[in-house]
């Protein structure tokens, strides 16, 4: 049974294949098939052998499947084995499960498309690459399927490459995920010089044994993993790509920057988490970094005019939760709100994909309003994607992010939890602002259509700008799927506990009863705030907008606190300088010797061909005399 | 005579058979294909005999008259030499079935350069040695000005013919001042003289040094190789392809006796004479190369550069250097006939020119693409690029070189192939590249004349690509060479 599990990533690998030398003789619907059908073949396959793995769980915890010897090389041999356990078996069944929702809805979504075929065969790839990422035992493995979803995710992000405006954006997010994967590679390095070794389980095995807690090099180690986990993960100070990144058709926005890749570096730093807990500093700047972020994050959002930009600040915020999370030593209710953050994050962009098609591509909220009327399955969909994001009581996003607060109470980490308190209210805010401002209120969109069609020479019977909702099954399966798990996908539980410690909680102490309540306080408090400030009396954030210092902050906000003027002016700015002062490249000139020097000795060396008969007697014969001289007189 | 010693002489008696039978059918009957048949097939039967006592022998040494040995290496060498020289002659065959005169004579002084080339394989024996080596240049010197009507090919005839004398009397002046030293003419007797020569024996080192001479011009080692670029220019490519391959080959095995086959290593006084010889070769000859527009003339340099290379084994003693030397032996032969092979085909059947400047093959992909496939991989493959046989090749003498600390060798190994790589390049880059319509070179469709020679390069593409995916056969069937 267990066998099977390599199905589990060559179904998209062939569906990437064939959807790529098939390019342009598919037909929308074969490609469909096959892009779809591939990740759905591979969920399958994931439910067999997941059922398989939780009815015989292995005395180990993990089943690990060899398939052949990667490379070779004196000592250095890496074995290409996979590796199933309680936390890659999570991670496939949210990649495969909530990938093959996503794929069936950009199946819909991309209807029309020039590039169709070349969009699924990127999704499959990507699929399969995230598929190596959890499943390698081996930190090789992880980083080979770590390269590869960045590959995926620079060619879905500049997808429609003809605006060059998203060409940058990819740009960007590879360049900055590159930072981190170069921290990555170092800390690689380190690992294997020190262990001989990048197997995971060794490596969990060996590390305590050599490194005492808070050695330096432990310390130096984690930090560099960390470093990799912050820039896949979109966290401070590597977070900036993520609102670029939305350039991307937003299914893409779905899969890639909301429900897998951005949550590789929560699964890094768990799969690695025995080298973590050497490293107090470090885990203390694995829960800082969260804290920060998940604040900066939901400032940023409240100010956020882009219905995209909202969500992937959202995105940030929540992954700040599960790095807090991390941080507390709280490994399982972060890959617990791993989960349910794909859920319904997933939910919320696949609707706002829908809101977005529904109004003719428009995406800045303040030209929508009083959707609900319009469309009310989606609406509902967005609502409760909300609820959950909200940690509404008995929603998906309930149990784990009150867990997640919980547990950094109990573990005394008292900074962290505040902080996370603090996020839930701003959750509230900014993520019901989105609700009152697309759904209710003044249906703003008629402004725009009244302005766009002054005379009203409309035919038609509803305007080009009237909203219009999607009505196949492609379109409403997914989302209705999504949307019951937002709902119970808290009661789901998951097998982690052979994989990932319990947090360290001191003596049974549970802490006063009314901890457990002060987040969905916190919440509901937000939510009244979002419905006072924008719905009940919107002339206060205007009013706010209009104060000198009240607007400057908003401007702070809105610019996400000015992380990318501070790059330009730290990074690129100095760069751009040095290029223009070396712009002749004076190196370059150095190397442009060598040629020049062959060329002048190839015209001397040419210069003795001269053709003659004599000349060459005469040189022949000088080389014989200069021979004898060196033989014999030496 | 035993019969065990005219069984072992069998592969030259079945070529100069069939060079007696090409003889005899040209002055029957004139008919181009019949009279290549008959050369091919000798050759053929050749093959047939040397490859059979390699395979069912059990490769015995056999000593024939003090003259001649036929020993492993001999017969490795004579494989090599007449598997090239079918390669030839196929070319041949396609090539000069445009020429208006007379063109069975060529198959006629190809046979005897290949007797002349099988005698320095096997030859133990100074006499020998002058026979063979006469033999191999002198057919050529025919074979160069063949297409007598143009005043280039007589030219280069004659520049070959005076060089090529000056330094058959070098030599043999060479050996005869070694002779008045130690009195013997055997050239495991040379051998040994040349690895115990000291500075006390001054006409054994002025001998030295002659033969040295005498043989670079063979092997065209600088400052012995001026006539090479035109030689080669001038000669119809088939023979051109032909003084590349086959006559270096023969007399690269004698120097390999003389120089390598001593019971003790080379004298270091000699031995800096070689590495001189090695390190200008490889150097000049890559620097000429560097901005040569003729084909024929580049490979020429090129050709000059690759035995630069081919001599680093003479500075290395012992087995694995032997076998370093049959196996770049072996992948040169296959290159130099595939890019040869390519040039000869394009030129097919000979016109008022052959196909050798660099215009001409401009854009050559979108007119032939087998044929531009073919000589891309070669051209890689002199290169020295991974996964083709120059790669394997060049290789086995860098770790030959390495393994002797030879660095000054090696260094200039290395230099010489990073400026190779440009002017190989420079001619791939070339054939792919656009081409104004009208301007290109016409070259006629392949006819059946020519599928033949396609055929062999089709062949010499897959041994090449083989050799440097899986070279270990070749390494255990060059270790043949150290059996001697």
């Amino acid at each position: 049974m267990i066998s099977y599990l390599p199905l589990v990533f060559v179904f998209p690998l062939i569906g990437f294949l064939i959807l790529a030398f098939g390019r342009g003789r598919l037909s929308e619907n074969l490609a469909a098939i096959v892009g779809v059908g591939s990740v759905g073949l591979s969920a399958a396959t994931t439910a067999y052998v997941g059922y398989d793995f939780l009815t015989h769980l292995p005395a180990s915890g993990a089943y690990v499947v060899p398939l052949w010897t990667w490379m070779s090389v004196g000592t250095f041999n890496v074995e290409f084995a996979l590796k199933l356990d309680g936390l890659s078996l999570t991670m496939l069944s949210v990649i495969t499960g909530v990938g093959f929702l996503i794929h069936l809805f950009a199946s819909w979504y991309m209807r029309g498309d020039d590039g169709y075929g070349r969009f699924l065969s990127y999704m499959n790839l990507f699929v399969a690459s995230m598929l190596f990422l959890v499943l390698g035992d081996d930190l090789l493995f992880l980083y080979f399927g770590w390269e590869g979803v960045g590959l995926c995710s620079y060619l879905l992000i500049g997808f429609w490459y003809k605006d060059a405006a998203n060409g940058a954006a990819a740009r960007k997010a590879f360049v900055i995920t590159r930072v981190g994967d170069t921290f990555m590679a170092i800390a690689l390095f380190i690992l294997y010089r020190e262990f001989g070794t990048l197997n995971i389980d060794e490596l969990q095995r060996l590390a305590p044994q050599a490194w005492a807690v808070g050695a330096p090099l432990a310390t130096a180690t984690a930090m560099l993993l960390l470093g990799g986990a912050v820039g896949k993960s979109a966290q401070l100070p590597l977070q900036t790509w993520l609102p670029d990144a939305m350039a991307g058709p937003t299914p893409v926005s779905a899969l890639i920057h909301a429900a897998t890749m951005v949550t590789a570096g929560v699964y890094l730093i768990a799969r690695t988490h025995v080298l973590f807990e050497l490293s107090p500093v470090a885990m203390q700047w694995v829960g800082g970094i969260g804290a920060v972020t998940l604040l900066l994050a939901g400032f940023t959002a409240l100010m956020q005019t882009d219905i995209k930009k909202i969500l992937a600040y959202s995105t940030m915020s929540q992954i700040g939760y599960m790095f807090l999370a991390e941080g507390a030593g709280a490994y399982q209710p972060a890959v617990f709100h791993l989960m349910t953050h794909a859920f319904f994050k997933a939910l919320l962009f696949l609707s706002s994909g829908s809101v977005i098609l529904a109004m003719h591509h428009e995406q800045d909220i303040f030209k929508m309003g009083g959707l609900y009327k319009k469309i009310p399955f989606v609406f509902a969909c967005m609502l409760i994607g909300t609820l959950a994001l909200t940690a509404f009581p008995f929603t998906s996003g309930y149990f784990s992010k009150d867990e997640i607060l919980h547990q950094a109470y109990l573990t005394g980490h008292y900074e962290l939890w505040a902080a996370g308190l603090f996020g839930a209210f701003l959750t509230a805010v900014y993520s019901f602002r989105l609700i009152f401002i697309t759904f209710f209120g003044p249906e703003r969109w008629r402004q725009a259509q009244a302005h766009g069609h002054g005379h009203g020479h409309d035919d038609h019977g509803h305007g080009a700008g009237e909203p219009h909702g999607a009505h196949t099954l492609d379109h409403h399966i997914p989302l209705a799927i999504l949307l019951v798990l937002a709902v119970v996908g808290g009661y789901i539980h998951l097998p982690l506990s052979a994989v990932l410690p319990e947090a360290h909680i001191a003596g049974g102490d549970h802490g006063p009863a009314y901890i457990a309540h002060l987040p969905f306080v916190a919440s509901m408090a937000g939510l009244v705030v979002s419905w006072l400030l924008f719905l009940q009396f919107p002339q206060v954030p205007a009013a706010l907008a209009r104060g000198a210092a009240t607007a400057w902050i908003g401007k702070l906000w809105k610019n996400a606190w000015g992380f990318d003027w501070l790059y330009d002016a730290l990074f690129k700015a100095p760069f751009v300088w040095a290029a223009r002062i070396n712009r002749n490249d004076f190196i370059d000139g150095l190397i442009g010797l060598i040629p020049a020097g062959l060329r002048g000795a190839a015209s001397l060396a040419t210069a003795t061909q001269t053709g003659g008969l004599r000349w060459y007697a005469a040189v022949a014969g000088a080389g014989l005399c200069l021979l004898i001289a060196v033989v014999a007189l030496h | 005579m035993t019969s065990v010693q005219l069984w072992a002489l069998l592969p030259l008696l079945i070529a100069t058979a069939s060079i007696v039978a090409t003889m005899l059918a040209i002055a029957v009957y004139r008919h181009h294909r019949f009279c290549a048949s008959v050369t091919v097939g000798g050759m053929n039967l050749a093959l047939i005999a040397v490859v059979y006592d390699l395979i069912t022998g059990d490769n015995l040494a056999v000593p024939v008259t003090g003259l001649m040995t036929v020993d492993a290496a001999a017969r490795f060498g004579m494989v090599l030499i007449l598997v090239t020289t079918l390669g030839v002659l196929t070319l041949c065959h396609a090539y000069f079935e445009g020429y208006k005169r007379n063109r069975e004579e060529i198959y006629l002084l190809i046979g005897l350069g290949t007797l002349g080339a099988l005698t320095l394989a096997c030859a133990t024996h100074t006499a020998t040695l002058l026979v063979g080596i006469e033999l191999l240049s002198l057919p050529m010197v025919a074979g160069v000005a063949y297409s007598m009507d143009e005043r280039r090919a007589i030219e280069g005839g004659i520049k070959y013919l005076i060089l090529s004398a000056a330094a058959s009397a070098a030599l043999f002046f060479g050996v005869a001042l070694i002779y008045a030293h130690i009195g013997s003419l055997d050239l495991s007797a040379m051998s040994q003289a040349l690895s115990a020569a000291s500075l006390d024996q001054p006409l054994v080192l002025a001998g030295a040094a002659m033969m040295i001479a005498g043989l670079g011009f063979k092997l065209s080692l600088v400052p012995f190789h001026q006539w090479t670029p035109d030689v080669y220019e001038s000669a119809p490519t088939p023979i051109t392809a032909y003084l590349a391959t086959v006559s270096k080959l023969g007399v690269f095995v004698v120097v390999l006796r003389l120089f390598h086959y001593g019971s003790s290593p080379i004298s270091p006084l000699i031995l800096t004479a070689l590495v001189g010889l090695a390190v200008a070769s490889m150097l000049v000859g890559s620097l000429l190369a560097l901005r040569q527009n003729n084909l024929k003339r580049l490979l020429a340099y090129s050709s000059i550069a690759h035995f630069g290379y081919l001599t680093i084994v003479l500075a290395v003693p012992g087995d694995e250097s032997l076998r370093a030397a049959g196996v770049y032996l072996a992948t040169y032969l296959v290159t130099s006939l595939g890019v040869f092979g390519v040039m000869a085909l394009v030129s097919s059947p000979m016109g008022e020119r052959d196909a050798e400047h660099i215009d001409d093959y401009r854009g050559l992909f979108w007119r032939r693409p087998y044929l531009t496939s073919i000589l891309t991989a070669m051209l890689l493959s002199l290169a020295g690029i991974p996964l083709t046989a120059g790669f394997i090749g060049k290789f086995a003498v860098i770790s030959a070189g390495v393994g002797a600390a030879q660095w000054l060798l090696v260094g200039s190994l290395i230099v010489s192939s990073a400026i190779s790589i440009y002017y190989y390049l420079r001619i791939v880059s070339a054939l792919f590249s656009a081409v104004a319509a009208g301007s290109e070179r016409v070259s006629e469709p392949m006819g059946w004349a020519q599928s033949f020679g396609g055929l062999m390069l089709v062949v010499a593409m897959i041994v090449m690509l083989w050799l440097g995916v899986y070279p270990q056969p070749l390494y255990l069937l060059s270790g043949q060479l150290a059996q001697h």
